[in-house]
């Protein structure tokens, strides 16, 4: 028990060295790299590895008669989750979130401290020692208390009143529910139940079952499945329409939304927010063929009220676009990014 | 004839009565299932001169005879929306919510009475029979008082409906008709039963008697689903409209008009809802009386009130997530543009509130759990774990209340590079939160074995094995959960959708299978020490109320999110909302109103509460004698 003890000990130790070091430069920010696609697991196995670390921390300091008061081990848990929080994870995480997540882990350390009714009594303790102040010490800290809460609230009171010249926040619906029904060049699409005509099979009839095995593979390198070629001259049916698809996207998507479809295209940050990213799983691997069709064809002007604040510069492409271009080039996304349109069946 | 069959005799006459009262909507009702029939005969009698005309079910698809006028175009006038100086929709909803309440309250408390006195009859151990016995007369004593209100409430409603929404109101009631006298008829019904089983109590307590007596909850708690039924066909209709055809003309057919594409996911989503509010509501009022206790007996009592109460909340809380699922996935089916609206859209943020209350929901739980730990000797050495129980609940419930749509300023928009994260990306789909609250409710069971065998050393020769064998399955379960919500990411969205079904496969799983083979390990085992009933921390009562508070809170929410979904419709798609308020309010609008909603329950609950303990009669001596806390409770207790 002590040995294995001692390895999460040793473990946490040295992660939390690397993450001061990150923090401040002392050792290079990429040493531990979040590798993008496993970064969600990766953040939680981290944080896991920590908590291990930081059990073995306690036991062994607790077996050296050197134990971390229960109080400040609860502080010190919560000070860390929160640093991690801010500083290790890349791309920053907006500050309505980090609250979020602030609260919660505020409440899972209060949850844990007074799990037990000895774990409470030390937990409070040192807070019950400075209330009482019988010593010189701890009447000294509560005065400073006394004087310090009424100006930290002060100054945060005078923080929250004081007018800001910053832009507003912003609650971008992402999604906005789409209509029952579009017209398109004349012709109205049920989107409930319409389907890319172009997603058909050898013999020409609609199969998604076929064209998801032609998609290339999602992770890192987006390797195209074997015999599933769209660029080899030889393809038909499905792979053909998906090239075509693709000639459509880089004459006059990939501007903006990149030549990988993840949003950094050359103009893509003259935007705020910048263009959809397709590769994300909570873009179009979210949303049916006929929501994409709806969102290209109208494009930023025809958001719905819902889709306020309206943030979108997409020209609406039916302008620019047959209805064939834009079902094909909704096929290219689907295969390039790997992901499977949605369905209810 | 001795006055004991006598007895007997008028029990079973009642509970034929009551039978009698069930039926007697449905012998009634007969006729309006011929309804539809009717203008045809009519039609068919005039020699054909007159025309038939015919109409498409919106739903169904199937032709109908149009049988009713059809949905009236209402405008924004005094006539159609006859109002104060006041918004007539915060009215409504005011009024909407508080019968929900108290009537989920009312629906829910008899259940747990049937459940209770149950119990109470089949336990061999004479004291414990007593206390169950005592503790359902307790339940369906608050309850009465709460029926009256729930009534009161319901005039409140009707009235609130007609005099503010006349036209909306003559529509909905011209379509459900025979409904409305069959609910009608049904709370006459309810009515009766509920007072012939209250007052027959003491009358009825021993034997046979008692058994009728039993019956007679079966049967109140029979007409109390199908009330609640009938009435959850009025907002399935108003959501999901069936029976009509594009103008909202009725085609004839009642059922079509009732079982529309939501009713029975409502169905089952609000009977398990109202059971765990119940639920919530008793553990509540019992941790304010262990709380105010000036006795230890009194202390112990309610103590082990709670806990029971808590239990079949808790009993019903699991289950409710997945319910809710069949809802949404059921609200997709029907319309992409609804289920976009409440889970990606505009209402996206409510849900995100949701997934919070949930959260809070089970961590409440947990954490009474835990605490309840230190009332058993022998349980420390479980409590030296928690702290990882702590992990893997906060792990669940961050990824669990990750938003797909971020608050955040255009700065932060900027610095992040995109609408999406990579990280929150992830986090904030499907495909991970079912993950997440697989895990939650995983972590929940785990807590609740471990409570059942606190105090107590499994005697079975295969112990050891025994143990191991749930470590592993607890292990593989987790393992399972969070593979299946990675593999989400990799496979078409139809098939991630049934993903969930191994997903929630696995926490059954856990459930029944370990439940059921820790009681068989627990069976005869050691006993470390009584369960010392009411000596558990103030900080446990104080769980209970915030999970009672919370099931309100979220109650409100999503009664709120289910009505705001039809947006400008007051018919999905059939009746448009014409009047003023035909808008969605903003987040913390609907938040404050909510918030006022739960306390005006609460205080009002209050009152209940009050009045309840001032008819309170002297428990009786055995039942005292038999208070968890004075006598080793037996290991049924748990």
């Amino acid at each position: 028990m002590k040995a294995l003890m001692s390895v999460g000990a040793l473990i946490g130790v040295l992660g939390l060295l690397m993450l001061i070091g990150m923090i401040f430069g002392v050792v290079p920010s990429n040493t531990v790299r979040l590798v993008e696609g496993y970064m969600p697991m990766q953040v939680l196995s981290e944080l896991a590895v920590f908590v291990a670390g930081f059990t073995g921390l306690s036991y062994l300091a607790n077996s050296m008669g050197m134990a971390i008061p229960r109080f400040w081990q609860g502080v010190l848990f919560w000070t860390f989750v929160q640093t991690y929080l801010k500083f290790r994870i890349y791309p920053p995480i907006p500050f309505s979130v980090r609250a979020m997540y602030g609260v919660v882990s505020f409440v899972a350390v209060f949850m844990w401290v007074s799990a037990n009714e000895e774990d409470w009594k030390k937990f409070r303790q040192p807070i019950l020692n400075v209330l009482d102040a019988n010593t010189g010490f701890h009447k000294a800290l509560r005065t400073l208390y006394l004087i310090l809460l009424p100006i930290l609230i002060g100054g945060f009171s005078f923080l929250t009143m004081k007018p800001s010249v910053d832009e507003p926040i912003e609650l971008r619906t992402v999604h906005p529910a789409p209509p029952a029904s579009t017209k398109v060049h004349g012709k109205t699409y049920t989107l409930q139940t319409s389907q890319n005509p172009y997603r058909v099979n050898l013999e020409g009839k609609y199969d998604q079952a076929y064209s998801n095995k032609l998609i290339v593979e999602q992770g890192m390198g987006r390797l195209m499945a074997p015999n599933a070629n769209p660029w080899d001259e030889k393809a038909e049916g499905y792979l053909k329409y998906v090239r075509e698809g693709g000639e459509i996207f880089f004459q006059n998507c990939h501007f903006c939304h990149g030549d990988n479809l993840n949003g950094r295209g050359l103009h893509a940050f003259a935007f705020n927010p910048i263009p959809a990213n397709f590769t994300d799983p909570g873009t179009i691997a979210q949303l049916q063929e006929t929501f994409i069709f709806w969102r290209v064809a109208k494009g930023g002007i025809g958001l719905p009220n819902e889709g306020f604040p309206w943030a979108s510069v997409m020209p609406p492409w039916e302008q620019h676009l047959t209805t064939d271009e834009i079902w094909k080039v909704i096929l290219f996304e689907y295969w390039h990014t790997g992901y499977y349109p949605r369905t209810w069946d | 004839m001795g006055s004991v069959t006598r007895t007997k005799l008028m029990s079973v006459m009642a509970l034929c009565a009551m039978i009698g009262l069930l039926l007697m909507p449905i012998l009634v009702a007969i006729p309006a299932l011929a309804d539809g029939s009717a203008p045809a005969a009519d039609a068919k009698k005039e020699g054909g001169e007159a025309k038939v005309e015919k109409g498409k079910d919106v739903y169904y698809k199937t032709e109908g005879i149009v049988s009713g006028p059809p949905a009236p175009k209402t405008t924004d006038s005094e006539k159609d929306y006859p109002r104060y100086n006041f918004e007539s929709r915060v009215l409504l909803w005011f009024a909407n919510q508080q019968h929900l309440y108290y009537g989920s309250f009312v629906l829910a408390v008899p259940i747990f009475c049937m459940v209770i006195e149950f119990m109470g009859v089949v336990t061999k151990d004479k004291a414990m029979a007593k206390r169950y016995d005592q503790l359902a007369y307790d339940f369906i004593k608050i309850s009465l008082t709460a029926y009256s209100l729930t009534a009161i409430l319901g005039g409140i409603l009707i009235f609130t409906f007609l005099t503010l929404y006349p036209a909306f109101f003559q529509y909905l009631s011209g379509i459900f008709r025979p409904v409305m006298h069959i609910y009608a008829l049904m709370f006459v019904a309810e009515s009766g039963t509920l007072y012939i089983y209250y007052y027959g109590w003491d009358k009825m307590k021993e034997g046979f008697l008692k058994w009728i007596h039993l019956s007679m909850s079966v049967v109140l708690n029979v007409i109390g689903t199908i009330l609640m039924f009938l009435a959850n066909s009025w907002i399935g209709f108003m959501m999901s409209p069936a029976g009509v055809d594009e103008q909202g003309r009725y085609l004839g057919n009642i059922w079509h008009v009732i079982h529309t594409a939501l009713w029975n996911p409502l169905n089952l989503h609000r009977i398990l809802g109202n059971m765990a509010f119940g639920g919530g509501v008793v553990a509540a009022y019992s941790a304010y009386r262990f709380l105010s206790a000036k006795t230890d007996e009194e202390r112990a009592h309610y103590d082990w009130m709670g806990y029971i109460a808590m239990a079949l909340g808790v009993a019903f809380l699991i289950p409710l997530p997945f319910a809710g699922y069949w809802l949404m996935r059921e609200v997709y089916a029907y319309r992409q543009q609804m289920g976009i609206t409440l889970m990606g859209g505009l209402l996206a943020w409510l849900f995100i509130i949701q997934a919070t209350m949930i959260g809070i929901l089970f961590l409440s739980t947990n954490y009474y759990l835990w605490q309840a730990l230190g009332r058993m000797r022998g349980a420390e050495k479980y409590q030296r774990y928690i702290k990882y129980l702590v992990f893997l609940l906060t792990c669940g419930f961050l990824v669990f209340i990750t938003p797909h749509t971020i608050v955040m300023t255009p700065a932060e928009l900027k610095a992040m590079g995109g609408q999406q994260h990579p990280v929150l990306g992830n986090y904030g789909v499907m495909s991970a939160k079912n993950g997440g609250i697989n895990v939650i409710i995983t972590t929940t069971v785990l807590s609740f074995v471990w409570y059942m065998r606190g105090n107590k050393v499994s005697t079975v020769s295969w112990s050891k094995f025994g143990n191991i064998f749930m470590g592993c399955f607890f292990f593989f379960a987790y393992l399972n959960i969070i593979l299946l919500a990675i593999y989400g990411y990799y496979i078409p969205a139809n098939v991630r959708v049934g993903l969930s079904v191994p997903q929630v496969a696995t926490t059954l799983s856990c459930l029944f299978f370990m439940f059921a083979l820790n009681s068989v390990m627990m069976k005869g085992a050691k006993q470390m020490g009584p369960i010392e009933w009411g000596k558990i921390s103030a900080r446990s009562q104080y769980a209970l109320i915030m999970l009672a508070t919370a099931f309100t809170w979220m109650m409100g929410l999503m009664g709120y999110i289910r009505s705001s979904v039809r947006l400008f419709w007051h018919v999905n798609e059939i009746m448009r909302d014409n009047s003023p308020w035909a808008y969605t309010h903003t987040v913390g609008f609907a938040a404050n109103m909510i918030s006022a909603n739960v306390l005006f329950f609460w205080i009002s609950i209050m009152f209940v509460f009050w009045l309840g303990a001032l008819a309170a009669k002297k428990a009786p001596v055995e039942a005292k004698a038999a208070v968890p806390g004075r006598a080793a409770a037996p290991a049924v207790g748990h």
